[in-house]
């Protein structure tokens, strides 16, 4: 088992009557790229904020990187990156000014090696070629790898990122991805904060899913994603599916239609055997949009309204 | 981290622009003084004013009055209350403090780095008063067999040196004085996150306190009014100084600065960021 | 629990500064209530102590409220504006005639420097100074309401019958021992006056009188010191010699107005009026009598036409003014102002002082006919 890089404990946070994150167990280890999902207002961005110190919780533990946090807010800090929500620099200065200041304004960055580091974080999120140009000239995507590149300054163990290919181009998207990819087999833990699933599915080892600030539904993509145990046959005629496997079809459309049953070739094979024309077949694995659907659905017993809860 | 937030100040344009349109009024006000040679009435008018049509070299401190009652402050008002705020609603509060800079050691930072502007404004207007000083009116020799120096308010004579030593003097007072509206606008500045809102507060806190001070009514209230001895720089050129009004001045800055910086501290420190 | 320590401290941090600012604000009240210590020493032995202190030395800061509104022309306008403001004076004491009081405005001053021939005025604004004569009989300017010069001069007259002892405060951070004075003249207009004599020098440090119709519970003039030093000031500070650029000028002001009392000399005054005797002071003109003792005092002098009507439109306007054949009074706090207009036989008279409105008319009854200006 490897150390919990990220690990919580019953934390909660209420904003007068509303509990806005309601006692969640985060459980991140060494070497994931964690995908937290949830929809706006899930409580999402509320849980990445006390993971830094930013909000402080109403009850519940944090630890990150084996720390206590906030107390030990200080020594743990420096050895993660960060990116919540939108990105923010200082328009009047240019990029490298902004992560020179960035750097120079707290512990963990020594100043004999800021220029070089500056440069090193410019080249690797593609800013090098920006020369002085001050910030607020930047797109929306070259504000976004600033923000990135901010986060990457001090070789972090831990990058928590929350939306970072908001505004960027697919190009660019992907050229996140990779960066992202790169940085985690050169050993840093990710936790990706999104509410777009396909980036998760992507990307990311494991997922914890938030749903009205309870956190429904953590583990492995790939447990979550895991065949069902059932094989999905397309066919012109599912009808006479039905016929040939009474008892084991599980639903039909007009297409397609889900036996029990987790081997395709004994499928094939009964049905081939019945005459039934097969176009296509395959294991059947749950998309990660569906585990979120039923997993978010299934907790919907709460009374309070969604309107009151639409923190950013 | 202090020197971050110096550099964060002093690079900004805005910061600039605000001193520049600070030294306006002066020069203005210099230049119609000696083109009509109309100096205010007695008892009217900015303290030292009238003297600098006979002496220019009193011109820093005719500046230095003339901004003090409106202008200096609101400028402090502006950068103290845009030091937390601001930060906040740019939205790089939260990498500030992510990266991470402790927020007692901002708050310090901020309040050194508003200091520091303060004096730069002083200083930069007392300098620029003393250029106009020297081109727009006669000025008495400050050096040589006939320096003369100046007046002081009792009526006895200075020697250049005393009046140098007493400007100096005034102008760290100046500055000592805008340390409260640093204060209120830095601690309404942990409050909100406009910027505005927090500037808006501290002018409202100057205006309620200079209101007071003219009201009979709140005659038992008046010595603790932040604006209460604010003129008490005039106090440098009696003779001798009259330190009474001077050092309840500096007093009741140091009280209203500790107060509202603990307060900020207090509310700073404790507060959920969620800009 | 981290959660629980993170709420818990907020309470704490701002526990803190709320402690901060109670000590703070209960500070001045603490000082405040420092007990004043009250030695047994008698009314008329306190008398004696204040009158003899006018040979210490001392340098001070005191303020001057007056309360009362007096409706006077222009000539006396720096008299009306002494005794209804504010003023800040500095004092500076080595001798009966060798002090300065600086009058201390916002953005300026005005000093007076008194030496052995005369007085030095500074007005700062003017870039003005000005020489006058010591004169035995002036308009009350700002020295005179500084609580030693005014406790001083109330005390010379007081009757020992007058006098009570009142407790005992503290005044510029010292023991202050309290004096009153009750007048015992029918006449009177001030009901009483309070002294606070310094225990350990006898100088009066506050001065307190009260009195007339509109007085109520506020004193119509209140003078105080609020820090006293009794380190005997160098003599170059009292000193004066008029800066270069000054205007320097001579005081005629004062003179002119005993000037104007002279000219009209062949009027003789009677011995007494509204049952105060006169008073002889060297150097009044003959036009000008003063009569009363202690605080009930009266001058007569007579006006020329013009200053009269002048004086007449002011005080018609006033408020509470009383206006019936013998001519127009009004009372400001203790303070009571006639102008009496006796037509071409007996000419203008003006009353002034701290007598009731009664006694004003009695008084004007009494003044001889006048034989006309020369």
């Amino acid at each position: 088992m490897t150390a919990a890089v990220i690990a919580t404990q019953g934390l909660v946070k209420r904003f007068g009557h509303l509990r806005a994150v309601d006692g969640i167990d985060l459980d991140v280890r060494a070497g994931d790229v964690y995908g937290f999902l949830g929809a706006n207002g899930s409580g999402k961005t509320t849980t990445v904020r006390m993971l830094l110190g930013l909000v402080l919780p109403t009850s519940g533990e944090i630890s990150l990187l084996g720390e206590r946090m906030p107390k030990a807010a200080r020594k743990v800090l420096p050895r993660v990156g960060a990116l919540i929500e939108s990105p923010a620099a200082y328009g009047h200065l240019s990029g490298r000014a902004n992560l020179t200041l960035l750097d120079a304004a707290g512990p963990g960055g020594s100043r004999r090696t800021r220029r070089a580091r500056v440069g090193e974080v410019l080249e690797q999120v593609g800013l090098a070629g920006v020369g002085r140009r001050p910030v607020k000239a930047y797109s929306l995507g070259m504000r976004q790898r600033l923000g990135l590149a901010g986060a990457l300054l001090r070789r972090p163990e831990l990058l928590v990122l929350d939306d970072p290919t908001n505004g960027l181009d697919p190009q660019g998207i992907h050229e996140v991805r990779d960066l992202l990819l790169e940085l985690h087999r050169g050993g840093t833990t990710v936790f990706l904060s999104s509410h777009l699933l396909a980036e998760v599915e992507q990307l990311c080892s494991r997922v914890g899913v938030l749903d009205r600030g309870r956190l429904v539904l953590q583990d492995d993509l790939a447990t979550l994603t895991a065949p069902t145990g059932a094989t999905v046959v397309e066919t012109p005629d599912p009808l006479r599916v039905r016929a040939a496997l009474d008892g084991r079809v599980l639903s039909l459309d007009a297409t397609r239609a889900v036996v029990r049953g987790a081997d395709p070739a004994e499928v094939n094979a009964a049905l081939v055997a019945a005459g039934v024309p097969v176009t296509g077949l395959a294991l059947q694995r749950p998309t990660l949009e569906e585990v979120v659907l039923a997993a978010a659905g299934g907790s919907a017993d709460r009374v309070d309204g969604t309107e009151g809860r639409a923190r950013r | 981290m202090i020197a971050v937030e110096l550099a964060k100040m002093f690079r900004r344009p805005r910061t600039w622009v605000t001193i520049a349109l600070l030294n306006a009024l002066p020069v203005l006000v210099a230049a119609l003084l000696a083109l009509t040679d109309l100096a205010p009435r007695p008892g009217e008018g900015p303290p030292f004013l009238s003297a600098v049509l006979t002496n220019g070299t009193l011109y820093p401190l005719a500046a230095l009055a003339i901004v003090l009652p409106l202008f200096l402050p609101i400028a402090v008002a502006l950068i103290a209350g845009d030091a937390v705020a601001g930060e906040a609603q740019a939205g790089t509060l939260r990498y500030l403090l992510v990266r991470p800079a402790g927020r007692t050691r901002l708050l310090v930072a901020k309040l050194i780095s508003v200091v520091a502007f303060v004096l730069v404004t002083v200083l930069v207007v007392a300098a620029v008063g003393y250029l106009v000083g020297q081109v727009f009116f006669d000025v008495q020799p400050i050096s040589g067999a006939r320096a003369t120096g100046g007046t002081a308010l009792s009526g006895t004579s200075l020697t250049p040196a005393q009046i140098t030593g007493r400007t100096v003097l005034a102008i760290g007072y100046v500055t000592a004085s805008m340390l409260g509206v640093a204060a209120f606008a830095l601690f309404f500045s942990t409050l909100t996150d406009s910027p505005l809102a927090a500037m808006l507060g501290a002018l409202a806190v100057l205006i309620a306190s200079s209101l007071l001070f003219t009201l009979d009514a709140a005659s038992s209230i008046a010595p603790y009014l932040p604006t209460r001895y604010w003129l008490a720089f005039v106090d440098f050129f009696r003779d001798p100084i009259l330190w009474r009004d001077v050092v309840r001045g500096l007093g009741l800055q140091a009280v209203y600065v500790a107060v509202l910086l603990g307060a900020a501290w207090a509310n700073f420190t404790t507060k959920d960021v969620t800009s | 629990m981290a959660a629980r320590g993170q709420r818990s401290g907020a309470a704490r941090r701002w526990l803190v500064v709320a402690l901060g600012v109670a000590v703070l604000l209960a500070l001045p009240a603490l000082i405040g209530a420092l007990p004043a210590s009250d030695a047994g020493t008698s009314a008329t032995d306190l008398r004696d102590r204040a009158l003899a202190s006018a040979d210490v030395p001392f340098s001070g800061y005191a303020q001057a409220a007056g309360g009362l509104a007096l409706p006077v022309g222009d000539q006396l306008t720096p008299v009306a504006d002494l005794l209804s403001d504010r003023t800040t004076m500095r004092a500076w004491y080595r001798a009966a005639d060798d002090w300065r009081v600086d009058v201390v405005s916002a953005t300026g001053e005005t000093g007076v420097h008194r030496d052995a021939g005369g007085t030095w005025t500074w007005e700062y604004e003017e870039h003005v100074a000005s020489r006058a004569a010591a004169l035995p009989l002036a308009l009350p300017t700002a020295p005179d309401l500084l609580p030693s010069a005014l406790g001083r001069r109330l005390l010379s007259e007081a009757a020992d019958e007058e006098l009570s002892r009142f407790g005992a405060d503290r005044v510029a951070g010292r023991d202050a021992l309290g004096l009153r004075i009750t007048p015992a003249d029918d006449a009177a207009s001030v009901s009483r006056v309070d002294v606070w004599v310094d225990a350990d020098s006898g100088i009066p440090l506050r001065v307190q009188i009260s009195g007339g119709e509109t007085g109520g519970s506020e004193p119509a003039v209140d003078t105080s010191f609020l820090s006293l030093d009794l380190t005997t000031p160098a003599a170059s500070v009292t000193a004066f010699t008029p800066p270069p650029g000054a205007d320097v000028r001579r005081d005629e002001q004062q003179a002119d107005l005993l000037a104007t009392g002279r000219r009209a000399d062949a009027v003789r005054l009677p011995d007494s009026l509204a049952g105060l005797d006169g008073r002889t002071l060297d150097g009044t003109p003959g036009a000008v009598g003063v009569y009363g003792r202690g605080v009930t005092l009266l001058a007569v002098s007579v006006l020329p036409g013009r200053a009269a009507s002048a004086l007449r439109d002011t005080l018609l306007v006033a408020p509470g003014a009383v206006v019936d054949d013998v001519g127009v009074r009004i009372a400001a706090g203790p303070l009571g102002l006639m102008l009496v207009d006796g037509g071409e036989r007996r000419g203008s008279w003006l009353l002034a002082g701290t007598v009731d409105l009664d006694a004003l008319a009695a008084a004007a009854a009494q003044l001889p006919p006048r034989r006309g200006d020369r």
